[in-house]
């Protein structure tokens, strides 16, 4: 048995990051002085996770019309898609009033003469955001949350449908960590790593996503008996080839358009491009043209930077160290010059994200971000249905959800429960499980090269998940098509590696068992994904899924597609939730 | 706020240089392993320096580069991205990065990026 912490807490924040941070600092704001507020972090708050190599812009502001305005965008940025018009609008109303709260918190911002914020484009801002995440975490320090680093939650502790908590591992020191809540927002990231990366070997991580988001919210509201959303909604990055940086600096910030081999901007020319607003087209459907034209032998694929002001490129270098520094010396080594040459760009791996243009994670009622799980709370990429909230949208999201989660903790005056020691025990023995594996595995013998005679790695195993989802659901390599017949094969890989797998996965050490767990977390949400993508037959978000055995749209799947996991037939089952207009207009036009 | 610099100076997965890593004597565990993201980052044992356990997980964030105190760690981008050699070096400031690169060709350009808000603009042009 593994030495244990207990830590009681009134709100319980599991995830350190953009929506974490600013969720503690509300719940302070709201709750009063002697709130207990606990943060649970996998990794070290001041440098982790999506924020840890910086940003350059936030990609909400309300910088002209009005939130209305930004939901109409939002809509029409993912093809008119049903999405939960009452959440974004939510975010919408405060977005402005977060960005001011960050500004006073040492954020550098750029602005224009007249004192008003630097734009890029409609709903951007610029930034100088390398601190980003060290300026967010001070927002919790200055909470006065309890921040506990380098500890992985690996399971809810969930009775009735009544979240009460958590359970973890000390990634540093191996405790047993039993945390208590009265309310728990659960906010850890998306899932990056389903998929297989199109760098190999060293550079596998080369990716858009930060690859350590391995889907947990998702896994555990899932176990949890939540009700989940929009798992066939991936997000398809269409980024600078090979370092997968940002495109919208050069799309927006240099107003380079998308080339083709013979130099022809062809979202331009063809009228379905052009039905949709040609180069400023919806996301999938961009991601969509780089598809079809390179399928058509027309690539490579560029954003042409060439024809705007050379001295720019120099700007430009500056706000890619803000963010994504490694493509400033990939351009020195490979002798590239913005302004002289166009720069390749390419399709990258699927992530599952609730907060960038994507819409997989829970299901919440009203905008209280509570999910279907009482008193269990969600924010961030771990939100579903409620796309484009991005970094800005996160940090206010953070904050409606604690506010929420506060309000709930009063009016409902919830307690903390009496968690009994058996269930500890096992919740302790599922958490530990691949390391005692490791400790009786090692004694049936291991193989001259090291590796163990009975059990597999989470490596092993994660390469033959992503080689499952690469081949039958729809990977980089298979241009995201999918069919009935791949997705079966899918399914039922993924269900044996789950079913019957797992009980051979080891880890020598914590690290191994932060890796293990990873590879659990990642399995789950490739069976949401799967039975997702399965369920609606159609193809709503050409480039991000395409069907091949149900091309086009279908009016019987205008609505979302929920789902809920049934512990006892291990089924994930899917079913229609109608989607709500709330702002008029035209789903597929922008209003502004 | 940006200076572009004609001077001469350039490498992605953290490589830790033995003769200037010390291991952050004094602290609980390197600075380096403190802040990893990725929890990539580890104190050998034996030679007592920082070490990357898997350098081939390394999202290239250059958070460990950016933090190390003796300058010692230098990201080194893979070759099968990138020819041989060049480096980007961050020196961290108060409110300000100054990046060094150095492409493959030797050719040095230095930018120096505001990090944090403050009262005087001093690290502006």
């Amino acid at each position: 048995m593994a030495q244990r912490v207990y830590i009681d807490a009134d709100v319980l924040i599991l995830g350190g990051g953009t929506a974490g941070c600013l969720a503690a600092w509300e719940a302070r704001q709201v709750g009063g002085d002697d709130l207990r507020i606990v943060i649970l972090e996998k990794a070290f708050i001041r440098h982790s996770g999506c924020l840890s190599a910086g940003m350059n812009a936030l990609n909400m502001y309300i910088n002209q019309g009005t939130p209305e305005d930004y939901v109409s965008y939002v809509r029409y940025d993912l093809c008119g898609a049903p999405i939960r018009e009452d959440i974004i609008l939510s975010v919408a109303r405060e977005v402005n009033d977060t960005v001011k709260i960050m500004e006073a918190a040492g954020l550098p911002m750029k602005k224009k003469e007249d004192g008003r914020y630097l734009n890029r484009g409609k709903w951007n801002i610029e930034v100088n955001g390398s601190l980003l995440k060290p300026i967010t975490a001070a927002k919790a320090f200055e909470a006065k949350a309890e921040i506990y680093n380098r500890v992985y939650v690996t399971e809810l502790i969930v009775k009735d449908n009544v979240c009460l908590g958590a359970v973890g591992f000390g990634v540093r020191d191996g405790k047993f960590y039993v945390c208590r809540s009265k309310v728990t927002l659960l906010c850890t990231g998306g899932a990056a790593g389903l998929w297989r990366p199109n760098n190999r070997r060293d550079a596998h991580h080369r990716i858009w996503y930060f690859p350590f988001n391995c889907g947990s919210a998702y896994a555990m509201c899932k176990r949890a008996g939540a009700e989940m959303t929009s798992f066939e909604m991936r997000f398809v990055p269409v980024r600078t080839k090979d370092t997968f940086s940002a495109t919208g600096t050069l799309a927006i910030g240099m107003g380079a358009p998308m080339v083709n081999a013979l130099g022809e901007p062809f979202m331009e020319k063809d009228p379905y491009y052009l039905s949709w607003g040609g180069h400023t087209a919806p996301t999938p459907i961009r991601m969509l043209a780089l598809q079809r034209e390179t399928l058509a032998h027309r690539g490579p694929i560029y954003m042409d930077t060439t024809k705007g002001d050379p001295a720019k490129v120099i700007g430009l270098k500056g706000q890619y160290l803000d963010m994504s520094p490694c493509i400033v010396l990939y351009w020195g080594c490979n002798d590239i010059d913005p302004s002289k040459e166009p720069i390749e760009i390419d399709g990258g791996d699927p992530h599952m994200v609730g907060a960038h243009a994507g819409m997989s994670g829970a299901w919440t009622r009203g905008i209280t971000r509570e999910t279907t799980v009482d008193r269990l709370y969600v924010s961030g990429d771990a939100l579903g249905a409620a796309p484009s909230r991005f970094i800005s949208g996160s940090w206010t999201c953070g904050r409606i959800a604690a506010r929420h989660a506060v309000n709930a903790l009063r009016e409902n005056s919830c307690q903390l429960a009496d968690i009994p020691e058996d269930d500890l025990n096992k919740l302790e023995d599922i958490t530990f499980g691949p390391l005692k594996r490791y400790e009786e595995k090692v004694k049936e013998g291991v193989w001259t090269d090291g590796t163990l005679m009975g059990g597999i790695t989470a490596k092993d195993m994660e390469s033959r998940m992503q080689k499952v989802m690469e081949e039958y659901c729809g990977g980089r390599t298979h241009w995201y098509y999918v069919n009935e017949t791949y997705l079966n094969i899918a399914r039922k890989h993924i269900r044996r590696m789950r079913q019957d797998q797992l009980q051979y996965l080891c880890a020598s050490d914590l690290h191994d068992l932060q890796l293990a767990w990873d590879v659990i977390n990642r399995l789950d949400v490739c069976q949401l994904v799967i039975e997702h993508i399965s369920f609606r037959k159609e193809t709503r978000f050409p480039g991000y899924v395409n069907r091949s055995d149900y091309a086009g749209t279908d009016p019987d799947f205008d609505c979302f597609i929920n789902s809920r996991w049934d512990p006892v037939s291990d089924e994930v089952i899917c079913f229609k939730v109608p989607y709500e207009q709330i702002v008029k207009g035209d789903r597929k036009k922008q209003s502004i | 706020m940006i200076t572009a610099c004609k001077g001469v100076c350039f490498l992605m997965p953290p490589k830790v240089d033995p003769t200037k890593c010390d291991g952050c004597k004094g602290e609980s565990e390197p600075l380096c392993e403190q802040v990893c993201p990725g929890n990539l980052m580890t104190l050998d044992k034996e030679t007592m320096k920082a070490v990357i356990r898997e350098p081939s997980d390394c999202w290239d964030c250059m958070t460990c580069t950016k933090a190390c105190p003796r300058q010692a760690i230098m990201t080194v981008l893979q070759y099968q991205l990138a020819y041989f050699p060049g480096k980007l070096i961050p020196l961290v400031g108060t409110n300000s990065v100054t990046w060094t690169s150095i492409d493959c060709h030797g050719r040095v350009e230095r930018f120096v990026m505001k990090t944090l808000a403050s009262g005087d603009d001093e690290d502006e042009d």
